[in-house]
């Protein structure tokens, strides 16, 4: 895959200069509106602010260098430790199954003889139209026992109406939520990169006898696994940076905190106690371990992720 | 079931032609069933966006949910006049911003995608890992330096600042450039160099036609993002003539504890705000190329 | 010529930004005032319901200041925005802002000193109500529009059918909610909210509590003191024994609740009944309203929840014009009227309290004829409160410490001392000078 070599010679000087200029507004657009603003965020992170007096008469608020004051404050608090812990577990419960269930349907989607495939596969995208905010009103309306559906159903089941945002469970009624969101997407990725396998691999195995489902097991997923992996990565950093979802469903039980998710308590910091300063130093711990995380993981998966494309 | 993925080269996938004859009337009813579970379960808030709409606010706390009540044209009479209108300019807003931020998006994606594939260069590999590192970054940390920065030249609570830190998308360029790998061969690339064609024009008509139903794919991709995003204009604007959707309906719901919150306008105002979306979708179908971001790429 | 394809593409989206921040820098840049007689904008940033028949009004008859309304989100969100704003250098001109904001937006210098203009309508509110835009010193810094004194109200016709007393004291409260147990065991009296800082402050307030004070340049803060703690175990206490329930208000199912009986019963403001109506229509004419239940038999004291006022900002280049506007909305008749009839808030102004709209009850209260006579004498006696600067922090604390005690079962006035210690060690961080 490499560029023009014939003729490159002619234009050598001006075509080297090509790539890029038509790079040039993704980067310029990277500068401003990424790299400048995340080294605002990096200078925040630096400063914080001092009063004088009552702080109420004009100009008592100045800016002062701070040092690592704010990453020292945000390392010793244990509640940042424990969102993350909870993060971690929250990705770990969350992506092997909302990606195993886009897995599972894409592999059912591309089974041969499968009824309402079509019906099937749009209704399970339709999530992806709905924002995380109103996703978490609406299941909010299906959680809470008083309004709930599952409510009545249980009652006419003689069982006790189930109340997901107590306590423990809340966990898994926001894993619930993202699961939502998120199969459908996923599911199509994994099954357009299907329909990309040429027919006559599988020909040949079920001529030889094979089950749809040794097809699936043994052809199909080793085939899937580079937009797995893909797919993984970007779900990885997506749940990491969870916070909307946690938070809509914040007002309507006791179960959760401010502080629920790292980014939760970055937004607390930044929005509701008006505090930049935290949330910028926050902020760069929270990207530097997303990096590390999903540079690690590609670093390790790298050779079934990239290995179709030449280099 | 053959809708996506047309262009693929081969049968598409149905049953093979010996077995056609034999099992044609034996359905998959397993698989049938699973995955109708499965669609049952994505849309069940939905259909309860639809029982609930069809509402007044005195019963939708007090009738059964799935219930269908009588108040539809209601809520719609009462979702068209609050605040004059206002939620109507709200669905412009969004269909303007998530419109041409995806065109822009699409456009410069496209761009950018076809220069990291097709052209060799020094730094290429970093910046391509450079702009993709920008989904690291969650828009929470960048909300407010983007709002001062952005205050500084005076472009708050205007359109583009919604829409220019929108243009920028590392996703789509990461699925452009795969797309632009497996689509676009090299040898079109070089006719058309030694024909003396520039490169700007070379993208322009020759790539740019190849690419497109991937940079649909881009688009639509986009689009959703920012028809969906809240946290962006929720810092940047505060003329709520221009919030978009997901803005205004927050406000609608956040208006304080002094005031009731307006249940029932907000379903309604989701159930519509959702029906351009699903729109989109069928219609765009047969152009939703999402094999590109799978990475299997026929290279 | 090849090259030029990108960087057309990127002068092209520069100019569009630079042509696009040209049109709408002018707001900010000319000095409106040079020019007497000419006209003067105003952009003000409110979330109360339809607030924008009341500057339509205000529009129609001063052609020469035009007001342009922004309905914002309420509360805390419009707060940030605001510091954001002002810190940027673009704030509007007015804006709504709830008394417990206060502090943090004059620390913030969001707020201007409108002592001087606003002299004028000093006069035309009650002391206590003019102390929450002072701060306690000479500068004046927002025009009050509404308060909140809190009262109780309950279902009269649920206390008849289950045979319970209007409380007069927070035992009886206390009773009555068991009582409400034994006999109805699906309802509850009342609940209380992890989710409401406002709510419990106002309760608080009623036990003489004062969070904050000013000692000469020191703050001292005592979130914790003991009539503090004397509430928070009270509720507690009866959350623990299973009295009173323990879900947050303002959620769909606080909304069934009050719909279908669960909940007989809302310590609220003066602005209840329009929540009310929104939220629990079918139960029109049903509810009843009282003074809040006392400490001590005989006594007559309340606090407050929610109430906001119209403050000026610093960065407005047409104060005097804001001021003007400011004053007109709040104290003068023809807007009180329709404040009251629209925006169904309770005026502070001392003559919009007589207007004749108030002569008769709200709709939701029509059995109660009396209504807003005992909501005004109420009024009088409610508690006075210093807010500090960093009330936000206090709440969002609120928020988090009463969600754990009530789950993990703990008393509530350990979360109190929580609420305490991060309101003191916000201050000290920021470097107040704060004793406890």
């Amino acid at each position: 895959m490499s560029s023009a070599t014939t003729g490159r010679s002619r234009r050598g000087a001006a075509s080297r200069g090509v790539p890029y200029l038509f790079l040039a507004p993704a980067i310029v657009l990277f500068l401003l509106f990424l790299l400048l603003p995340v080294g605002y965020a990096v200078y925040l992170s630096l400063r914080k602010v001092k009063v004088s007096g009552l702080g109420l008469g004009r100009n008592s608020r100045t800016e002062i260098f701070a040092g690592l004051e704010n990453y020292r404050t945000a390392l010793s608090d244990p509640e940042l430790w424990g969102s993350a812990g909870r993060v971690v577990a929250y990705g770990l419960t969350l992506l092997p199954i909302m990606l195993g269930l886009a897995l599972l349907f894409a592999l059912l989607l591309d089974r041969p003889r499968v009824r309402l495939a079509r019906f099937s596969r749009l209704a399970i995208f339709l999530p992806y139209a709905v924002p995380g905010l109103i996703a978490s009103m609406l299941w909010g309306f299906l959680y809470l026992p008083a309004v709930s559906p599952f409510t009545d159903l249980a009652g006419w089941l003689g069982l006790p109406a189930p109340d997901p945002l107590t306590g423990g469970s809340v966990f898994f009624a926001i894993v619930n939520i993202a699961v939502w969101g998120g199969v459908g997407f996923n599911m199509i990725v994994l099954f357009t990169s299907l329909r990309a396998i040429p027919a006559e691999i599988y020909e040949s195995a079920r001529l030889d006898g094979c089950t749809e489902f040794q097809l699936a097991v043994r052809i199909k997923i080793p085939l899937l696994l580079p937009s797995l992996i893909m797919t993984t990565v970007f779900s990885l950093i997506a749940t990491l940076q969870v916070f909307t979802e946690p938070l809509t469903v914040r007002s309507l039980t006791n179960s959760i905190s401010s502080t629920w998710t790292p980014l939760m308590k970055i937004y607390r910091d930044a929005f509701a106690q008006n505090d930049i300063y935290s949330a910028a130093a926050s902020s760069v711990l929270i990207a530097g371990v997303t990096l590390v995380v999903s540079f690690g993981f590609l670093r390790l998966v790298q050779r079934q992720a990239f290995g179709g494309e030449n280099r | 079931m053959t809708a996506l993925a047309t262009s693929v080269p081969v049968t598409d996938g149905a049953a093979p032609a010996p077995d056609r004859r034999r099992n044609r009337r034996r359905s998959a009813w397993l698989p049938t069933a699973l995955l109708l579970i499965g669609a049952v379960y994505c849309l069940l808030p939905l259909a309860w966006v639809v029982a609930a709409s069809t509402k007044s606010g005195s019963s939708l706390f007090t009738t059964f949910t799935f219930a269908p009540g009588g108040d539809l044209l209601a809520n719609f009479g009462e979702l068209s006049s609050y605040g004059g209108g206002v939620y109507w300019k709200w669905l412009i807003n969004s269909l303007i911003f998530a419109g041409v931020g995806g065109l822009l998006s699409a456009f410069v994606s496209g761009l950018s995608g076809y220069t990291l594939a097709k052209f060799r260069f020094p730094g290429r590999d970093a910046i391509f890992n450079v702009l993709l590192a920008g989904v690291l970054v969650p828009g929470v940390t960048l909300a407010i330096p983007q709002y001062l920065l952005l205050a500084k030249v005076g472009l708050t609570d205007t359109y583009w600042s919604v829409l220019l830190p929108s243009i920028l998308s590392p996703y789509g360029i990461y699925l452009a450039r795969i797309y632009a790998a497996a689509a676009v061969p090299d040898t079109v690339i070089e006719a058309a160099r030694t024909d003396g064609a520039t490169e700007g024009r070379i993208f322009g008509r020759v790539a740019l036609p190849m690419m497109l139903p991937g940079l649909v794919t881009v688009f639509l991709f986009q689009f959703v993002a920012i028809w969906n995003n809240f946290l962006l204009p929720f810092v940047m604007l505060s003329d709520d003539d221009k919030f978009p959707v997901t803005v205004g309906l927050f406000t609608l719901l956040n208006q304080g504890q002094t005031v009731p919150a307006l249940y029932s306008v907000v379903i309604i105002g989701v159930l519509i705000s959702i029906v351009p979306l699903i729109a989109l979708f069928l219609t765009l179908q047969r152009y939703w190329r999402l094999d590109l971001v799978s990475g299997a790429v026929k290279g | 010529m090849r090259a030029k394809f990108g960087a057309k593409l990127l002068a092209v989206v520069l100019a569009a930004g630079l042509s696009a921040a040209a049109c709408s820098s002018d707001s900010g840049d000319t000095d409106q005032t040079a020019q007497p007689g000419g006209k003067v904008d105003l952009s003000f940033w409110s979330w109360a319901p339809n607030i924008d028949k009341t500057v339509d009004a205000w529009n129609a008859a001063n052609p020469d200041i035009h007001v342009t309304l922004s309905k914002q989100a309420g509360g805390g969100d419009i707060v940030t925005k605001l510091l954001t704003a002002s810190k940027a250098g673009n704030p509007p001109d007015l804006a709504q802002v709830e008394y417990q904001a206060l502090p943090t937006l004059v620390s913030n210098d969001v707020l201007a000193d409108i002592a001087k203009e606003a002299a004028p309508v000093k006069d035309k509110f009650a002391e206590g109500v003019w102390q929450q835009v002072t701060l306690g010193t000479d500068a004046v810094y927002a025009i009050p529009q509404d308060s909140g004194p809190m009262m109780l109200y309950y279902r009269a016709d649920e206390f008849t059918k289950l045979g319970l007393t209007v409380p007069k004291t927070w035992d009886e409260f206390a009773q009555v909610a068991r009582t409400v147990r034994q006999k109805a065991p699906k309802k509850y009296l009342t609940t209380f909210s992890a989710n409401d800082p406002g709510w419990f402050t106002g309760l608080a307030q009623q036990a003489g509590a004062s969070w904050w004070g000013i000692n000469g340049e020191t703050w001292k803060v005592s979130v914790n003191d003991a009539a503090t703690r004397k509430v928070a175990d009270y509720w507690g206490g009866l959350v623990g024994e299973g009295a009173i329930d323990k879900q947050p208000m303002y959620t769909p199912a606080w909304n069934k609740a009050l719909n279908d009986g669960t909940l007989i019963a809302w310590p609220s403001a003066i602005w209840a009944p329009g929540v009310l109506e929104g939220n629990a229509p079918a139960t029109k004419g049903k509810w009843a309203m009282a003074p809040m239940p006392q400490w001590a038999a005989g006594e007559n004291k309340t606090g407050s929840w929610g109430g906001s006022s119209t403050g000026v900002t610093s960065g407005s280049k047409n104060k005097a014009a804001a001021v003007k506007f400011a004053a007109w909305m709040n104290a003068d008749p023809a807007a009180t009227e329709l404040l009251i009839k629209e925006s169904a808030i309770y005026p502070a102004a001392r003559e919009a309290q007589s207007s004749p709209l108030l002569q008769q009850p709200p709709a939701f209260f029509a059995e109660q004829k009396d209504f807003y006579t005992s909501a005004k004498a109420i009024a009088e006696t409610a508690s006075g409160f210093v807010w500090g600067p960093n009330v936000n922090v206090a709440y969002d604390t609120y928020k988090d410490a009463f969600g754990k005690a009530i789950t993990a079962k703990t008393p509530f006035s350990g979360a109190v001392d929580t609420m305490q210690s991060a309101t003191v060690a916000d201050m000290q961080k920021n470097g107040f000078k704060v004793t406890s």
